[in-house]
């Protein structure tokens, strides 16, 4: 074996370290946090180029110090003995007192950062509650009563502020372009908020939970949508109605047939009261052709067999009716865990246990942000959930299928055959 | 480096043959000897360091790519856990612990530690307790909540099965190793050590692991109280985590980092003061500023008690609270500053040789102010809160575990391997394991400043394409394969030298210290006369006067300074047994060992009383105390020598 030598050996290293320096300087970093997208963005990176000026500084002198040494020193046949120093006051009081001083050009900017990220949101900004399950993410908007899950929306130039809390562990949340994480804290509300600057344009941006929280943390991911004031109005409007095709919207189209005929209209107590718009909005989500690459899921697909010809033949009315029937509990006891706004629920929001699905379809991913939504992947999903996401709370329903979580397969005669599910699907997609 | 460079003495390793009453199993299971307890704290740790190693490869191989199913989400969840407490509780602190078990009495010149069963009792203690939290990974029952823990994952609730009750006892077994062996160093530095050595004389090692003593025992009852709570609302009912009852989550996490940051002090200090060691040796000069690295040391226990809620910004504290917690890190900042500096000061104008120690010990300055600069890098809220839970922070504690901790600890087995088997390591070895080392880390851990930076959480088993993280995460993953190639190397040269090493003789390093005046490896009473010191630096004063020559001594008026000191130096031929001797030897005693094995069993049965089985865990523990405290009234009423 060949003897090393520190001059050959550290060339290599400069050159991979400089290299990696290099991969990260060019290329695409769709999550990077070194974006100006919010005030919190540039507060941040301003705060961090300075370190790294500072730093790079210590780092310079402290390393070019020490390989100085080390080959000026080095020992030689027949060289000076050493000369003997014990210490130096002037030299130490010397070293410590330029890092202090480089301190107070961090300690200054930092304190003044923090009070003003932290000062009292403004009073008319848009108020987003941020809910953390595990492992999905609940986005509720007050101001419009709108419960939506893994996908936000928010509106360029205004000011967002947040209120975190979870529903069981902690969790924390996170869009590394648009600003600095907070944890959300069982038995507390938490607070952040921040400005999409105006002059931003559309666009979708990657979320993460980043506080460990069990088995799927990895799998707990969402979505962001920047948009103009205008498509976020009408989204909402949009969003804060009725299921279409559900009960309270078939009530309501033969209240106003009926009204037509003059005669009162039924209504069922059990409804989720909701404000009955005279004319449906206009149904209007992220462009998915705007959602750069990044943005959108590639999870590999799970092992589990769906016979995908019976998606094409899905029975929407078959479906709604085994989901909503309550004879059929025992098989697809969906709206037991999920709300769909319009339908008879067994949970409120604050019940539920899974996402809110009234608009379902207008979502462009769905299981966390794990998967694309399309029928096929949306089959396989309720066919076998714990199968695409470890440890997923939602329980396998396909007959015969293996349940990894309870280590058990669903009984042929209670599960769903391909065909109940893809009706199921069919339902599902008409949630729009 | 050449090996030529490194001065050999003569003299055959082995002075006296060992009976197999001194070498056999029987003889490890009932030492007290504190040498023979710290090399029994090396081996155990460096089998450890093979289970967190193999643990972080496997983690490195599922990330490698993006979307890899190499161990699936629970096992990843699990091996990721006992990475962080392998390393921490099972690696760093007993490698720490070895070197204090072996070296402080010999640098204090004393012949054992103040209480030797008890010393005995903090072994075997780590020992089986480290099973008891190893090896339920076999059953895929390990830890799966992190090393931190935090509640409410942590609790009955949301961590159900026999995960985190393995993790939650096997601490509070820890915790009493670790406390006990605290209490015995502290009455030892202060009462044992040699006539003369003053405080201020102590060798710099000693010095660090004293004010790593007092981290101890002012840290660790904080965790166990933590852990107390914990483990009541997992196996009693109570809800001090629990949220449903209306318990505070953030309680854990206050009490946990308030034991959590001195801790890594306590795993750093003891490496500081290994290269404190190594330096001035090989670089023939005294270390610089010893009274400013003395204090620096007692700064940096005493600021790390102040500064735990910067693990904490993300939680919402308030603006006031984040500025204090920001400036007080950055205040930690200044003393270990001043170390790299000294440090550079001190081989500043030496007459330097790099053997595999030395190149450890520089690897150390180098590699730890890279974790020391994104160390203060954190302590700006603003700026951190896009780092932390972050592949950055990985990074960040990497280089000062890693960089830090294990180069240090590196230097001081190189540094003191000699003294222990009277072999040299083979510096060839040492060479390719030390580049392989420097390269491997900066491979593995640099990239992740990047991913971080790019928005990489931490803690993740998997990752989508097309992030913007996969040429960083390959990196890593080669990165690790070459650490572990260089941790082969190191056990081959090991074991391998321990046999057939080239002798060394007691002072192979011409070090300055008082272990160095005796044979190695060092009889069983270490010192045959005790030793008076007159100065920092006995052995220089013996064998280099020239060089103490403008160094304060107590017995300046004694004419020439070789004059003056103090220290008998022992060949081997001189080496007699301590009967011979008339030195009195404590008793070789298997009752340490059995109190300890008492509490594992007690602490086994809460497992036990989960598993419902609740007559089973009654008899275990029942049995276990009694057997704990029959062993203890065995040990405590008979004669220590």
């Amino acid at each position: 074996m060949p003897t090393l030598h520190l001059r050959r050996v550290l060339p290599v290293a400069v050159i991979a370290v400089a290299l990696l320096a290099l991969a990260a300087c060019g290329g695409d970093y769709p999550n990077s946090t070194f974006s100006h997208n919010t005030e919190l963005n540039d507060g941040a990176v301003f705060l961090w180029d300075r370190m790294m000026l500072l730093g790079t500084i210590v780092f310079v002198v402290v390393e070019v110090l020490l390989v100085y040494t080390i080959f000026k020193f080095r020992r030689r046949e027949g060289g000076p003995a050493p000369r003997q120093i014990q210490g130096n006051a002037a030299l130490e009081i010397t070293w410590t007192a330029i890092p202090a001083l480089i301190l107070v050009f961090l300690a200054v900017p930092t304190v003044r950062t923090i009070f003003q990220n932290q000062r009292q949101a403004p009073t008319d900004a848009l108020q987003v509650e941020v809910i953390g399950h595990q492992w999905w993410w609940e986005f509720r908007y007050p101001q419009y009563g709108i419960t939506t899950a893994n996908e936000l929306y928010l509106p360029i130039g205004k000011t967002v502020n947040f209120s975190l809390r979870t529903r069981d562990v902690l969790h924390s949340f996170w869009v590394p372009q648009l600003g600095g994480k907070r944890d959300l804290i069982a038995n507390r509300v938490n607070h952040i908020w921040f400005t999409p600057k105006a002059d931003l344009s559309p666009a979708a941006y990657n979320g993460a939970c980043v506080e460990y929280c069990g088995s799927s943390h990895a799998n707990m991911r969402f979505r962001t949508f920047t948009v103009t004031t205008g498509e976020f109005e009408k989204w909402a409007a949009h969003q804060r109605t009725v299921a279409m095709g559900s009960k309270a919207a078939i009530a309501e189209a033969a209240a106003a047939d009926s009204a037509a005929k003059a005669k009162p209209a039924v209504k069922t107590a059990s409804i989720i009261p909701v404000p009955a718009p005279a004319a449906a909005p206009e149904t209007w989500v992220f462009p998915v052709e705007k959602m750069a690459a990044y943005t959108l899921p590639s999870t590999p697909m799970p092992a589990t067999k769906f016979d995908e010809s019976l998606l094409a033949s899905g029975d929407a009315a078959a479906g709604r009716e085994l989901l909503t029937n309550p004879a059929n509990l025992g098989k697809a006891p969906c709206l037991t865990c999920h709300v769909i706004k319009g339908e008879t629920n067994y949970a409120n929001d604050d019940q539920a246990k899974g996402p809110n699905l009234t608009h379902i379809a207008t979502r462009h991913t769905f299981g966390a942000g794990l998967y694309r939504l399309d029928a096929k992947t949306l089959a396989l999903w309720i066919k076998n959930a714990p199968a695409m996401k470890p440890g997923s709370v939602m329980p396998t329903f396909g007959a015969g299928e293996y349940n990894a979580l309870i280590k058990q397969a669903v009984p042929a005669a209670a599960g769903l055959s391909d065909r109940q599910i893809a009706d199921i699907v069919a339902y599902l997609l008409t949630l729009k | 480096m050449a090996s030529s460079a490194i001065p050999t003495h003569a003299q055959g390793a082995s002075g006296a043959s060992q009976s197999s009453e001194q070498s056999g199993l029987w003889s490890w299971l009932t030492t007290v000897d504190h040498k023979k307890i710290g090399i029994l704290y090396l081996y155990t740790a460096l089998f450890y360091l093979l289970v967190g190693g193999l643990e972080a490869t496997l983690i490195r191989t599922q990330l490698a790519k993006p979307n890899l199913s190499v161990v699936s989400a629970e096992m990843y969840n699990q091996l990721f856990t006992m990475h962080g407490t392998t390393m921490v509780f099972l690696v760093v602190m007993p490698l720490s612990a070895a070197f204090f078990n072996y070296l402080i009495p010999l640098q204090i010149g004393a012949r054992d530690v103040a209480f030797p069963r008890l010393n005995a009792f903090s072994y075997w203690v780590y020992a089986l307790g480290g099973l008891f939290i190893t090896l339920p990974i076999f059953f895929g029952m390990a830890p799966n909540g992190g090393w931190f823990g935090y509640a409410p994952l942590s609790g009955p609730t949301y961590g159900g099965g026999f995960n985190m009750d393995f993790w939650v006892l096997g601490l509070q077994i820890l915790g009493i190793s670790s406390l006990a062996a605290a209490f015995n160093f502290i009455t030892t530095i202060i009462n044992l050590r040699a006539p003369g050595m003053t405080l201020m004389r102590m060798p710099m090692f000693t010095w660090m692991s004293f004010v790593v003593q007092f981290l101890v025992i002012l840290a660790f009852p904080v965790i166990t109280a933590a852990l107390f709570f914990l483990q009541f609302d997992r196996f009693f009912g109570t809800n001090f985590y629990q949220v449903q009852a209306g318990g505070d989550p953030l309680l854990w996490q206050h009490l946990f980092w308030v034991f959590g940051h001195p801790e890594v002090y306590i795993l750093i200090l003891p490496a500081f003061g290994l290269v404190s060691e190594v330096l001035p040796t090989h670089s023939r000069k005294p270390l610089f500023g010893y009274n400013v690295m003395a204090y620096s040391g007692i700064m940096i226990g005493f600021l790390g008690f102040g500064v735990w809620a910067h693990h904490m910004f993300a939680v919402g504290m308030g603006p006031v609270a984040d500025s204090i917690f920001s400036v007080a890190t950055m205040l930690i900042g200044l003393p270990t500053g001043v170390k790299i500096f000294n440090w550079i000061a001190t081989m500043y104008g030496g007459s330097l040789r790099f053997p595999t120690s030395m190149k450890f010990a520089i690897g150390l300055i180098a590699m730890f102010t890279i974790g020391g600069i994104s160390g203060v890098m954190h302590s700006s809220p603003p700026s951190d809160l896009q780092q932390t839970d972050t592949y950055f922070v990985v990074a960040h504690f990497h280089y000062v575990l890693y960089g830090g901790a294990m180069m240090g600890i590196f230097a001081g087995i190189y540094h003191y391997f000699p003294k222990m088997t009277g072999r040299f390591m083979s510096e060839r070895l040492g060479s390719w394991q030390f580049w392989l080392n420097f390269v491997g880390l900066n491979l593995t851990f640099f990239p992740m400043h990047f991913s971080g930076m790019l928005g990489m959480p931490r803690r993740i088993y998997t990752y989508d394409a097309g992030q913007g993280w996969d040429v960083f995460n390959l990196t890593s993953t080669v990165g690790t394969y070459m650490l572990l190639v260089a941790g082969l190397i190191f056990a081959y040269n090991f074991f391998k030298s321990r046999v057939s090493g080239a002798p060394a003789g007691s002072d192979p390093w011409g070090a300055p210290t008082l272990e160095w005046s005796i044979p190695s490896p060092p009889p069983e009473y270490n010192f045959a006369q005790i030793p008076e010191v007159t100065s920092r630096y006995p052995m220089w004063d013996l064998k280099a006067p020239d060089r103490m020559a403008g160094i304060e001594h107590s017995h300046a008026d004694a004419g020439t300074i070789a004059e003056a000191h103090a220290v008998p130096v022992h060949e081997e031929t001189e080496r007699r047994s301590a009967k011979e001797l008339g030195i009195p030897i404590p008793f070789p005693t298997v009752k340490p060992f059995m109190v300890a094995l008492g509490i594992i069993i007690l602490f086994s049965g809460l497992i036990v009383m989960h598993a419902g089985k609740f007559p089973l865990a009654m008899a275990m523990m029942i049995g276990g105390g009694a057997f704990m405290v029959a062993s203890l009234y065995a040990w405590l009423t008979s004669p220590l020598e």
